[in-house]
């Protein structure tokens, strides 16, 4: 019983719920507002967000936990994004890796150029899976722009993050 | 510490196999997967319609600054094109109904005896690297995997995954989409008529479906009607004839080498913003040069996912291609997939794919 009531208090289950709502934002506000016909990727900056803040080992679980949810909702096949975003988090904790106290804007830094790196991993490992036709020059267009969305919205997502991935004691 | 690092190391490895798997499932089309996406549907779609109506005033008040202009403009040039084909509308219906009735007297299949579900777009891809929107009609309403997909102008594309209340609908702009056609060419600039004439009462004009700028050559005979034109695969506007004289009526017979010869392909989509391509034209004489505007329909037959003679749109570039290869077309959609709002599914299923029951 402590151990479900401790699973439930958890930041893992705090995280799916929150997940949940970022990615219901992602498939309506966000797809329908397209600066330059390009749609930002929320889901994507929570999870750089979390691997800047947390490390690659934190952000690699988050974006292996949130791509796996937004795979149910993508015609791609599951575990694709699951695989691109985990990838995501990690190269995002990595960047960060290299500094010995990261300011706030290293961590910015870190997000949009993991934010980048995140939206082509996608197309690249559609090529891998035979998906053929997505890997063109567009897709710098796309990461460049999808990185400076992630840029404007990461105040935002870093506190969201902040207070999800937080470890709190539990008064059971 | 130590133990907890542990943890997470096994947890990602857990997930990271869990996703290989996953995905070689979901290339092989297991059912699994797709009960998997339904179960996760139930827990999610709750949310997203609360985040929808939540939304839905900023997404009002980002178009309203930013589209104003566009949608202005849209609206003039839309007026004018109403304008322009309102008369051309009467013609093409009439004969459109008149195509219909002659392949319905000949027991082909045809557009209007198809049932088709009206539905409406609610939601855009979601990421960049997918050409889909999705529609509020599923399964309930009859719509199963590979059912096409129209607009009022023509083919936009077909539909790719289906749960209870909501479908996904794959653009034909999308890479991984492709669909067998038929290209509507006209072998020669000019059509030769045969004119047989026979004794008869008094005959009305017949009506025959011109395109003016289209029209070459015209020229009446003088012993009996003889009309030399061109005309292209879909025609929408009308002539009528001069009436024949009492008591002789002429049937125009074009030969057979004038017919418009259909050749059919591949269309692939190439992603946003590139046109699609067509393929696999054969490049035989009879079938001839073909030249920008000729008409796209699907092909249909009983593997096709489509029935025949959907409009797709008109060839807006030729490249040929040295060998044997045929050329290659870059097709203009009569669609306009940035702008979908309300969408038919036509709930047609190729003969090798109906479960009798």
């Amino acid at each position: 019983m402590i151990r479900l009531l401790t699973f439930i208090s958890s930041r893992w289950t705090r995280l799916v719920l929150v997940l949940l709502i970022i990615q219901s934002l992602q498939t309506t506000l966000f797809s329908d507002l397209r600066p330059f016909g390009v749609a930002a990727q929320t889901v994507l900056l929570f999870v750089v967000v979390a691997g800047s803040l947390y490390g690659s080992a934190i952000g690699a679980l988050t974006g292996l936990i949130a791509g796996m949810m937004f795979d149910m909702i993508l015609p791609t096949p599951v575990g694709l994004s699951s695989l691109t975003l985990g990838l995501a988090g990690a190269t995002a904790g990595l960047l960060i890796y290299f500094f010995n106290e990261p300011t706030w804007w290293m961590r910015l830094i870190a997000v949009a150029v993991a934010s980048v790196l995140g939206e082509i991993y996608f197309p690249m490992a559609q090529s891998v899976v035979g998906l053929d036709g997505w890997l063109e020059l567009r897709v710098i267009k796309v990461a460049l722009i999808v990185a400076i969305c992630n840029l404007i919205i990461s105040p935002l997502a870093i506190v969201v993050c902040r207070w999800t991935l937080s470890e709190r004691k539990t008064a059971v | 510490m130590a133990a907890s690092q542990s943890t997470r190391r096994r947890a990602i490895i857990l997930l990271i196999l869990s996703s290989i798997i996953l995905i070689t499932l979901d290339l092989q089309n297991s059912s699994s997967v797709s009960s998997l996406r339904s179960v996760f549907g139930v827990v999610f779609r709750p949310v997203e319609s609360t985040s929808r109506v939540v939304t839905r005033p900023i997404s009002n008040a980002w178009h309203g600054i930013f589209d104003y202009n566009d949608v202005l403009d849209e609206n003039d040039r839309l007026r004018e094109k109403v304008a322009q084909q309102e008369g051309a509308t009467i013609a093409a219906a009439a004969s459109v109904r008149l195509a219909q009735e002659l392949l319905a007297l000949n027991g082909l299949p045809t557009l209007a005896g198809i049932n088709a579900v009206t539905t409406q777009v609610i939601g855009d891809s979601p990421t960049n690297f997918a050409q889909t929107v999705e529609i509020n009609q599923g399964s309930e309403s009859g719509i199963r995997v590979g059912m096409p997909v129209l607009n009022a102008a023509g083919l936009v594309g077909k539909i790719t995954k289906v749960y209870g209340d909501r479908a996904i609908v794959m653009l034909i702009t999308d890479p991984d989409f492709a669909l067998s056609i038929k290209v509507v060419n006209s072998p020669r600039p000019a059509m030769t008529t045969t004119t047989i004439a026979r004794s008869n009462s008094a005959t009305p004009s017949p009506v025959v479906p011109l395109e003016p700028d289209q029209i070459l050559d015209s020229s009446v005979s003088t012993t009996t009607t003889t009309t030399t034109t061109t005309i292209a695969g879909f025609t929408p506007s009308v002539t009528t004839l001069p009436a024949t004289p009492s008591g002789v009526s002429s049937i125009t017979v074009p030969l057979a080498s004038d017919l418009a010869v259909r050749e059919t392909g591949v269309i692939e989509g190439r992603g946003p913003g590139r046109q699609p391509t067509v393929r696999f034209i054969d490049n035989s004489l009879r079938f001839g040069d073909i030249k920008v505007g000729v008409p796209i329909v699907t092909a249909g037959g009983s593997r096709s996912l489509s029935p025949p003679d959907i409009l797709v749109g008109s060839v807006s570039r030729v490249v040929e291609r040295l060998g044997s290869a045929g050329p290659l077309l870059e097709i203009e959609l009569v669609a306009d997939l940035t702008n979908l709002s309300f969408l038919r599914v036509l709930l047609y299923q190729p003969i090798t794919e109906k479960v009798t029951p």
